[in-house]
Order: C-alpha cells, then structure tokens, then sequence
C-alpha cells in the first residue's frame, strides 16, 4: 500500500506552505480585505437619509411633511422632519449650526431653499416637488378647477427590461472583485509553483528526486498541492465574502453572489490549472530564483492581458475572451455576474479550458524532464523542447 | 552486483565517458579514483539513471537496470543538495516516503541515523541552521534512509573532519555489509584504508581495475634488504637483479625476474640477513603512473 509519488510532493508543498508566516499572514491579508470592502460599502453605500429642514410657516410644514412622502417614495427608510424656527434668521442660524440639512423659507412668489454650503439634491429635489404640488393643489382650488381631472393621462411609469438593473452598480463591482482575485490569487501560488521548481534546481536536491521517482510525478505533485492551496484560499475567501454580504446585505447581492461566485470557484480552478504548466516551465527554465523574473514574464503576460480587457474591454471582445482558455477564467465569472450568459457559450468557456489544461501541462512536463537536471544556466524555451531527454526514461 | 558495460556519454561531440565497464561486487568496497573531469561524477550519474548514456548500459545482477532497481540504490551526488528552509526530520522522512516507506517506518529510520550522526537533538532544526559537516552527514543519512541494496556515493568524504570521516566509514562499512558501495574520492590515504576493489578512470576511460592488492603487486616486484653488516654495497654485484638503491646496511631491490626465495638463498649464503621484505607500491604511485 504505497502512497503515491505526487500525493507525497503535494504534503510537502502544502505544509511547507502552510506553515510559513509569510504565506498565512497573505490569507489573513485577504480575508480581512474582503470583509473591509463589504463593511465599508455598506456603511458609505445606500443609507437611508433623515434629513431636517427648518420652517418657518404652517404652510411650509405641510410642504415638507409633503416632501417626505416623496422620499419615502424612493427609498421606504429615508424621510424629513420639519424644525420649527421662530425667524428666518434663527432657521438661517439652525442650518449654519447644522441643527437643519436646509431651511424652507417662503418668499413672494414661492419659496427658496437655504442650504449651509450646498444642498442635497434628492432633498432639494423632493422639496421642489412637493412645493409645486402644494401650490399646484392650492391655485387648482382657488380657480375651482378639477385637479384629478387636470393630471388625468399624464401618469408616467418606468419599466425595466433588464432583471438584474437593479442593483447594476453593485454587480459591476462584484466582477471586479472577482477578476482582481483571481489575478492576484494566480499570480500568487503561479510563482509559488516557480520558485518550488526552481529551488529543488538551485539546491541540487533534484538529483537525488530524479533518481528516486519519475520526474513526471513530482511536477504532478506540485500543480496538485498547489492548485489545493490556492483553491482553498480562493474558497475562504468567497466564504467570508458570501457571510459578509449576507450580514450587511450590499446593494441585495446576496442572492446575485451565491451563484456567479460558484461559476468563479469553477472557472478559478480550470485557469489555474491550465496556468500550471506555465509556471512549471518558467521554473524549470530558471537556474537560480533570479532568473524567474524573466522566465515568468509570458505567465504575467497571460495574466495580466485578461486582467486588463475584463476591467475595460466593450461588450463584443468580452463575449469572444471570456470563451478563450485562462483569459475566461477572468472575465467570464465577470460576465455572469453582470448579467445572464448564454449556456452555449458557457459551455465552449469550459471545454478551452480543459483543452488548455492538457495541452500546458503536457507541454509543461515536456519542457520540466528536459531541463530540471540543467542547472548551470538559464535555458531557452525552444532549447528545452528540441534538445535530447537527458534523463533515462525509466 | 552493479556492472557498467561500454558505458559512453557525449556532451556535443566531446566524449566524457568513454566505454566504462565497472564490476562492483556485493560485499566489496569499491573505490572510484580520477582526477577532476575524469568522468566519475557522469558515470555515477548514468548509473542512477539521473543522466541517459549515449550508449552502453548499466546492469544488476547481468540484467539491464530497470527503474525499480534503480531506486534501491542509495545515491549521494557530487552536488550536495537537500531543502534548505526545511526541517532535518521531515527531510528525511520525506525522502523516505518518496521511497515507499511509511512515514512511520521513515521517521523510525530518521531517527536511528541522526543518533548515529549525533544529531539526535538537531532533528527539528532547519537544514541551513546546520554547519556545514552536519549538512555533510545528513547527505549521507538521506542516501541511506530507505536502507538501499546498493550505495553509490560521489565523493562521500569531501568537507569532512577526520573525526566524522571515522564516523563515517563506520557506518558505511555496517550499512554497506554484503552490498555493493561505489565511492569516489580524491584523498588516496582514504581509498586505500577503505576499499576493497579499485577503478581508476582517465580522461573518461578505465586505466586501471582490480582488487587493491593486484594492483598494489602490479609493478615491478620489489624488495628490502636490511643486511647484518654496515654497508650493502655488494650486492650490485649479484647477477640477476636490479639494486635500485644502497643506504647502508639497507638495499632496495627489483627482481626482475629472479625468484625471491633463490636471491635470499644467494644473500644468507654471504651474509645474515636481519630483514627481507616485499615493498608494497603505495596507491598514489599507482595513480601517478596510469592516470599521467
């Protein structure tokens, strides 16, 4: 009953990691990050508003009782509360206190509004209107006219066509933070695969492996232990994001995440796999931690391209990236949690991917038997896949 | 036992290793002598299967190695190299897993060979904390954790302190028992205290092979005479052999071709002899005169 070799290499990966400081202080890092973000949308997000205006009239009153209602329209928790002030100057003197968002003051024709330094514009808003109202109602009665009868077919609905306009905002900035973790998560444990690669060269201990198992097992091993690592910071993550968002409920995304986060943790598990067998040649194409720098500058690359069309690409190239191998693995999550995405194309998105898995990580262990035992330089890519197999093939 | 046979590498048109047959026999300690760039560390290399050979093969028991094989060897390479920012035990452990022991058999034999490093109370500490001779033995400890069915060690003696370089063949000779041990090595004194067998390689071709005492009897015979009178001059006069050197009473000689017995007979006739005995040739001058 041997374990397997790449099951071994996994643990290794996995505890060494794990028991570093630098590494868990990284996860605590994002946890923290994420829950900030949420708490602090909430807190500076859509809160209901209490606004105070200051009267000096009964009539002015009447107009802001008026005007609560229209805000209470919008927003069911918001409202506005008449102050009473004996003068102008003393409701003046309430606004500059800040005792009164505004003061409602009548003047010949009407009324004006007096703010400290600006005036909210819901508040002036719903203000105005009830102020037309009240005086729309006054003047229809002094002219005995038949109000109901003058609104008759001027109402006015708005329908929207899109389920998920509601909270667009919210859902943008939900994809965003999705694209920026998977960027930063696959960048991360991308160059933890690297540099495990490259300081089994550097020490040398690789001699010792190659003689001891198929070299085949102990790339296998680390894209696996590795690919766990990330996966279960990717899923701690989401976990916190999914609690948090429940709790403070931003923007109703609740429901809007649970989903598209599930597509995420997919498709965050296919590109990162498929990445693997990049970061294995950038490692085993390095001859000391130095040499990463360049070696590992076509895996940014694939990253850092889809990074960028996902933040700011227009509708078309999106639709065509987010079904190519890696880049979807940014932007199609991305996608879905905009909106509604076809099942076809969700479907292509998945198939490139695996597709893309086979072909890097063949080509990865292709590239990681040739070179792991060439340790005094730093190797092209086309040396590596064109020379001699060094090794045995046991 | 462990056969090279026409084992031949080329690096780009440049043969390093040119149709090497080694005979390492169970049981015998066998020494792998060669200046640097020879083609030892290479050959090695080959044997583990850690480089592929150009032609030629490796074989166990006359059959062609197979990978299965090739892991029961308990392999040291010329690089030292283990992880750095890792603990000593786990190392080992580790290695030993890759092996297919349990990791409570790993952990069992971990710590056995610590014990017999004396780095018992070490095991926790990370490979980099350790000096640089510990690190040395440690290297050992991991060639030896999955109790291998053969030992091929590059250079296992190198960077160590005669204290450990006892400690050391002490154990190799216990761990090694009836199992074939290939070692390389540049210090002679070493070689010749500790093998029983000897290759001697050459700008990547075997220019000497045998037991150490063949080779040792391979020159001309040679023999000491310490006379019971002060000066040994005479003897340049005797037919038959080659007086190389008179101080005094003593004569060192060369038979060429004589029978020993029949010159002492010749030499007790005219004087007594006090001493006569066959010069063993030391392995440097072995060395000097195959490698030049």
């Amino acid at each position: 009953m041997n374990v397997p070799v790449w099951r071994i290499v996994a643990e290794r990966e996995i505890t060494t990691r794990i028991r570093q400081k630098s590494f868990l202080i990284g996860v605590a890092a994002m946890v923290v990050g994420v829950i900030a973000v949420i708490v602090l949308t909430s807190m500076f997000g859509d809160k209901p508003s209490h606004y105070k205006v200051a009267t000096t009239t009964q009539e002015a009153q009447a107009v802001v009782e008026q005007a609560s209602d229209v805000v209470g329209s919008t927003d069911e928790d918001s409202d506005v509360t008449a102050r009473r002030a004996d003068s102008e100057s003393s409701a003046e003197q309430m606004v500059t206190d800040g005792k009164a968002d505004v003061a409602l003051l009548p003047t010949d024709d009407g009324y004006r509004i007096v703010g400290d330094r600006e005036v909210d514009g819901d508040l002036a808003a719903a203000l105005t209107t009830a102020v037309q109202a009240s005086a729309l109602q006054a003047n229809a009665e002094e002219q005995q006219v038949d109000l109901a009868a003058l609104h008759s077919g001027s109402e006015v609905r708005t329908d929207l066509l899109d389920p998920n306009a509601d909270n667009a905002g919210a859902r943008k900035a939900l994809a965003f933070v999705m694209v920026l973790l998977f960027y930063m998560t696959a960048i991360i444990f991308g160059m933890t695969i690297a540099q495990s690669v490259v300081q089994e060269k550097e020490s040398r201990i690789v001699e010792i492996l190659a003689a001891a198992v198929p070299i085949r097992a102990l790339l296998w091993g680390k894209v696996v232990g590795n690919s766990i690592l990330a996966f279960g910071q990717i899923a701690l993550v989401v976990l916190t994001g999914l609690v948090a968002l429940k709790i403070t409920d931003v923007g109703g995304l609740g429901a809007v995440a649970a989903s598209s986060l599930a597509w995420f943790v997919l498709f965050f598990v296919l590109g990162f796999v498929a990445m693997a067998g990049v970061w294995a040649i950038a490692g085993s194409l390095a001859s000391r931690q130095e040499d990463l720098q360049s070696t590992t500058m076509p895996g940014n690359l694939l990253l850092l391209a889809p990074y960028m069309i996902a933040i700011t690409a227009g509708e078309g190239v999106k639709t065509v990236v987010s079904m190519l191998p890696i880049t979807s693995a940014m932007v199609m999550p991305a996608r879905l949690a905009e909106g509604d995405v076809p099942w076809w194309q969700l479907g292509v998105a998945v198939g490139s991917n695996v597709l893309a898995i086979i072909v890097t990580v063949w080509i990865g262990a292709r590239v990681y038997e040739r070179t792991l035992m060439r340790t005094e330089r730093r190797l092209k890519l086309t040396e590596a896949l064109r020379g001699p197999a060094d090794r045995a093939v046991a | 036992m462990l056969q090279t046979r026409n084992l031949t590498r080329a690096f780009g048109g440049r043969t390093v290793v040119d149709s090497v047959d080694i005979d390492v026999r169970p049981g015998r300690v066998t020494g792998f002598v060669g200046a640097n760039g020879a083609g030892k560390t290479t050959t090695m290399r080959m044997i583990l299967g850690v480089l592929s050979p150009t032609s030629g093969e490796v074989l166990w028991d006359g059959e062609p190695m197979t990978s299965a094989v090739r892991r029961r060897i308990g392999y040291m390479p010329e690089e030292r190299g283990l992880y750095p920012r890792m603990p000593v035990i786990d190392q080992l452990v580790f290695l030993a897993r890759l092996y297919g022991a349990s990791a409570q058999q790993g952990r069992e034999r971990a710590e056995e060979l610590l014990g017999h490093f004396d780095l018992a109370d070490r095991q926790s500490d990370l490979l980099d904390s350790l000096s640089l001779g510990n690190q040395q033995r440690l290297q050992i400890a991991a060639a030896l954790i999955h109790r291998p069915d053969a030992l091929v060690l590059d250079e296992p003696f190198s960077g160590l302190d005669p204290v450990a370089v006892d400690q050391m063949t002490d154990l190799l000779r216990r761990e090694a028992g009836d199992k074939p041990l290939l070692f390389s090595s540049h210090q002679l004194d070493l070689v010749e205290r500790l093998c029983d067998d000897l290759v001697i390689l050459s700008a990547g071709r075997v220019v000497a092979a045998g037991t150490v005492e063949a080779l040792r009897s391979r020159g001309p015979e040679r023999f000491r005479v310490v006379l019971d009178e002060p000066d040994a001059a005479w003897l340049r006069d005797v037919r038959g052999i080659d007086v190389l050197d008179v101080d005094g009473s003593t004569a060192l000689l060369d038979l060429d071709g004589a029978i020993a017995s029949d010159l002492l007979a010749t030499i007790t006739a005219r004087s007594k002899v006090t001493e006569f005995a066959r010069v063993q040739q030391p392995l440097s001058d072995i060395y000097r005169e195959v490698a030049a």
